[in-house]
């Protein structure tokens, strides 16, 4: 199964809407007057092709909200743009990245041209090769000027991104995972977010799917992918609408696409190495930092606009896989936050029980449903937790003190 | 710590005053734009105050959901729908070209008050002396004075006289029978004016709510046969009174107008006409002349009867015989939700015995058998979804309240195989 990504600018007429007889949907990508304003998942049978009333109905249905928000949003804003913005703090971008030169080589492309007219007054593009198995990585960078490019021998993702926090230069860190391209509006949305809120400890940002050309690409979007919406949202240390907040911190968004103020990441001693180290523990780290930056009473800021596209998983085997590595990040990271932070224990006890219920009923509705291939996904996902649940967490801190060890 | 008491804050989005910070509890912020309600938001005290992008954000939002429900270029006015929501009518090609919209909410926030000579306002009060105090002062500071107001004493004994007769603006009627739907039909044949609006003595009235109210009738042919409004919270000080408006929605929270006619009896007629979404007794009005079409309240049902219902059941007469209800949440009441746990529990074993009454009148007015299927197959499965849920989020306080539901629900049934019940109505009816 695949979908067509079709991107739609609604300030004009729009074409009607057809796609291929190998096609049996499009993800539809709405933007006004070049803003991104919605994303919508819209299931056709192969080959249609819709008139021209019907795309639009099609459209209004999907959009026309949307369309009249921004317009609103956008009269505030020049309302607003009499008073004096804040500064914008020096930017760090930070590609942490393993073996993977090609998709390296497609996001540094997008990067070049965007930072070219960068609103931050200071930017640079910082690219950490995780443990390589060869030079492609170093190659790559290498082809564009003025990035740079630093070597992080211990394998693990967090490794990378301390070494990134280590590295910066900026007073303003952004992460991008290798396996995202950049929207063109990625960086005025994280330039939006920051004046928005100076004292914000943190930023996320929208993850849009880059393709959807196999059934497990297509599935995951349909079931959320990383959709956190196209409304801005601040996360406090607490959230009247989710109570056990900061606890179910993947509400804020994902890995992939996050910036920190760097002293504040600094203050709290970075990443968490024993998260996010790769094959026997690949997750949990997000949730961590997230977690960790809303402790310390900083608000995090979700911001629509700063939007990447994702390339998700390929394969059903993969994605099956990823499913469990969330069971198994969130359950390991909710496994060290309530030994190191008992403060808020009773919120983790809670979550540790709702996450249990919401488990069991997706498996019990999967299976009601006689959806096997959801069924594999939720039962991926809760075996993934029940091993982050008994002690993964302090097995990985072995595994990292050892890795630790060699790099010495 | 869950249904902990809350503060409420009203804040104006047109004026650019520092936004309210908490107290310590969380808060319900009631936004505004001059004399507009635009909607609520609840944060946790650590979410206080706003950031001035936060509540952007919110205006963008809220003023969309206005200007699509209230411009006429825009679609307006909208029906309601199954779940009593507008009907979608917004077009891409009219949204894209809809300019100025906070010129636009400046030109509808601030309307010049209605006459509202019209309008008789009764306060049905049964032995509540204080309230009732406090409900005619909020009255006597209406900007537009009503025509005349009348409070309905539903006490044996007729205890708010002495309140009523120091008032030389009241007029006082005795209604010894007990039960709301005698009380608001003493109300009905004692008031002189075209409008009757319905008010109740736990309830204190915005200062532009006889305006508003009287507005939505000066419509000429458009205006409708009843309006509801807007019943906001007085205070959110016990966990009660926060359970009932977090948890099991208050009296609503919409804050657009709709219009319900037909198309909400038509699209729910098979589980029963959804016509509670209408609004509340504590905030509704009706032109006179639609008792004379429809009938009076039934008095089998309401408080002090089977428990609750009688004016939902007035709005299921008038939308299944083509006429029209209009929710304008202009017309803004403030009340005072029950504050113990044991008031609230009784209150829901009420609401679901006169619930189950009205569905049972209903099928028999109108020969809808959509109103049984809600009682015996709709209803039993929102108590289970409500249980499932209310064991997920560990929420003993649901599973208590739940329970006062289905006793309510039950005893409901008796009226369903009770004859001679069911042969009684009261009032004439259209058939």
């Amino acid at each position: 199964m695949r979908y067509r990504i079709v991107e739609v600018e609604l300030a004009r007429p729009v074409a009607p809407l057809a796609i291929g007889t190998d096609e049996s949907g499009a993800g539809l990508i709405a933007r006004l007057d070049g803003r991104l304003i919605g994303f919508h998942m819209l299931p056709l049978s192969p080959g249609t092709q819709l008139s021209q009333e019907a795309t639009e109905a099609l459209l209004d249905n999907a959009f026309a909200k949307s369309v009249l928000r921004a317009r609103i949003e956008a009269e505030l804003a020049q309302d607003s743009a009499a008073s004096p913005a804040p500064p914008l703090p020096g930017l760090t971008i930070a590609i942490c990245t393993k073996d993977r030169a090609e998709r390296l080589a497609r996001l540094l492309e997008a990067l070049a041209q965007v930072t070219a007219t960068s609103p931050f007054p200071f930017t640079e593009v910082l690219v950490i090769d995780n443990a390589p198995s060869d030079s492609a990585t170093a190659d790559a960078v290498a082809c564009f000027a003025g990035m740079r490019y630093a070597m992080e021998p211990k394998a693990g993702l967090n490794f990378a991104r301390n070494a990134a926090l280590a590295g910066a230069r900026g007073e303003l860190l952004a992460f991008l995972d290798d396996d995202v391209v950049i929207d063109r509006e990625w960086l005025t949305g994280l330039a939006i977010a920051c004046r928005s809120a100076p004292d914000a400890g943190g930023f996320t940002g929208l993850v849009l799917p880059y393709k959807l050309d196999t059934d497990a690409r297509v599935a995951f979007e349909a079931r959320g992918g990383f959709g956190r919406g196209f409304e801005r949202r601040e996360w406090h240390a607490a959230s009247f609408a989710h109570e056990l907040h900061p606890v179910g911190a993947g509400l804020m968004g994902a890995g992939c696409n996050m910036a920190f103020k760097t002293d504040l990441l600094r203050a709290i001693g970075g990443f968490d190495d024993a998260l996010d180290t790769g094959a026997p523990l690949p997750g949990g780290g997000d949730l961590d930092i997230f977690y960790r930056v809303l402790r310390t009473g900083r608000p995090m800021v979700y911001e629509p606009r700063y939007a990447v596209y994702h390339e998700h998983r390929e394969t059903i085997k993969q994605l099956r896989r990823q499913y469990w590595t969330w069971g198994l990040g969130m359950m390991a990271f909710l496994d060290k936050a309530m030994r190191s932070d008992p403060e808020i224990l009773d919120r983790h006890r809670a979550m540790r029980r709702w996450w249990h219920v919401y488990q069991m009923r997706e498996i019990a509705k999967a299976a009601a449903r006689l959806r096997l291939r959801d069924l594999s996904f939720a039962v991926a996902e809760y075996a993934g937790g029940i091993q982050g649940m008994i002690g993964e967490y302090e097995r990985s801190e072995r595994r990292v003190a050892a890795i630790r060890g060699q790099g010495r | 710590m869950k249904f902990s008491p809350m503060q409420i804050a009203h804040v104006d989005l047109a004026e650019h005053a520092p936004p309210p910070r908490s107290d310590g509890r969380p808060m319900l912020a009631v936004l505004w734009w001059r004399d507009l309600p635009l909607g609520m938001v609840a944060a946790a005290a650590e979410e206080t105050p706003f950031s001035s992008a936060t509540l952007a954000s919110h205006l963008a939002r809220f003023a969309a959901e206005q200007r699509a429900a209230r411009d006429p270029a825009l679609g307006a006015p909208l029906r309601g729908t199954y779940d009593g929501r507008p009907e979608d009518r917004l077009r891409i090609r009219e949204a894209r070209d809809a300019q100025g919209t906070l010129g636009w909410l400046d030109s509808v926030s601030r309307l010049p008050p209605c006459s509202a000579a019209d309008l008789s306002v009764v306060i049905c009060t049964r032995d509540r002396g204080p309230h009732l105090a406090a409900c005619l002062a909020s009255l006597a500071s209406q900007q537009s004075p009503p025509g005349e107001i009348v409070v309905v004493d539903n006490s044996a004994a007729g205890d708010a006289r002495p309140l009523c007769e120091a008032r030389s603006d009241v007029r006082y009627v005795h209604e010894p029978r007990p039960g709301l739907s005698h009380a608001r039909n003493a109300g009905i044949r004692a008031a002189s004016r075209q409008i009757v609006a319905f008010t109740d003595d736990d309830v204190q009235p915005h200062p532009l709510w006889t305006s508003e109210v009287a507005r939505v009738f000066s419509e000429g042919e458009n205006a409708p046969d009843a309006m509801t409004g807007l019943v906001l919270p007085a205070r959110l000080d016990t966990p009660a009174q926060v359970f009932f408006q977090m948890r099991m929605g208050g009296f609503g929270s919409r804050f657009v107008p709709v219009r319900f006619d037909r198309l909400l009896y038509e699209n729910t007629q098979a589980q029963g006409a959804h016509v509670w979404h209408i609004g509340a007794g504590a905030n509704m009005a009706f032109r006179r002349a639609i008792f004379d079409r429809v009938g009076l309240f039934d008095t089998r049902l309401g408080a002090g009867a089977s428990g609750c219902s009688e004016d939902s059941e007035m709005w299921y007469r008038i939308i299944a015989t083509g006429g029209t209800c209009q929710y304008e949440p202009r017309a803004v009441v403030r009340h005072d939700h029950r504050d113990s746990w044991r008031a609230l529990h009784s209150q829901m074993r009420a609401y679901q015995n006169g619930h189950v009454s009205a569905l049972v009148a209903q099928a028999d007015r109108f020969g809808d058998r959509g109103n049984l299927r809600r009682i015996f197959r709709q209803l039993p499965s929102y108590f289970l979804r409500e249980l499932f849920e209310s064991v997920q989020a560990q929420e003993p306080e649901r599973r208590r309240v739940l329970a006062e539901e289905l006793r309510g629900w039950a005893s409901g049934l008796r009226y369903v195989v009770d004859r001679r019940w069911r042969g009684k109505s009261s009032e004439k009816g259209p058939r």
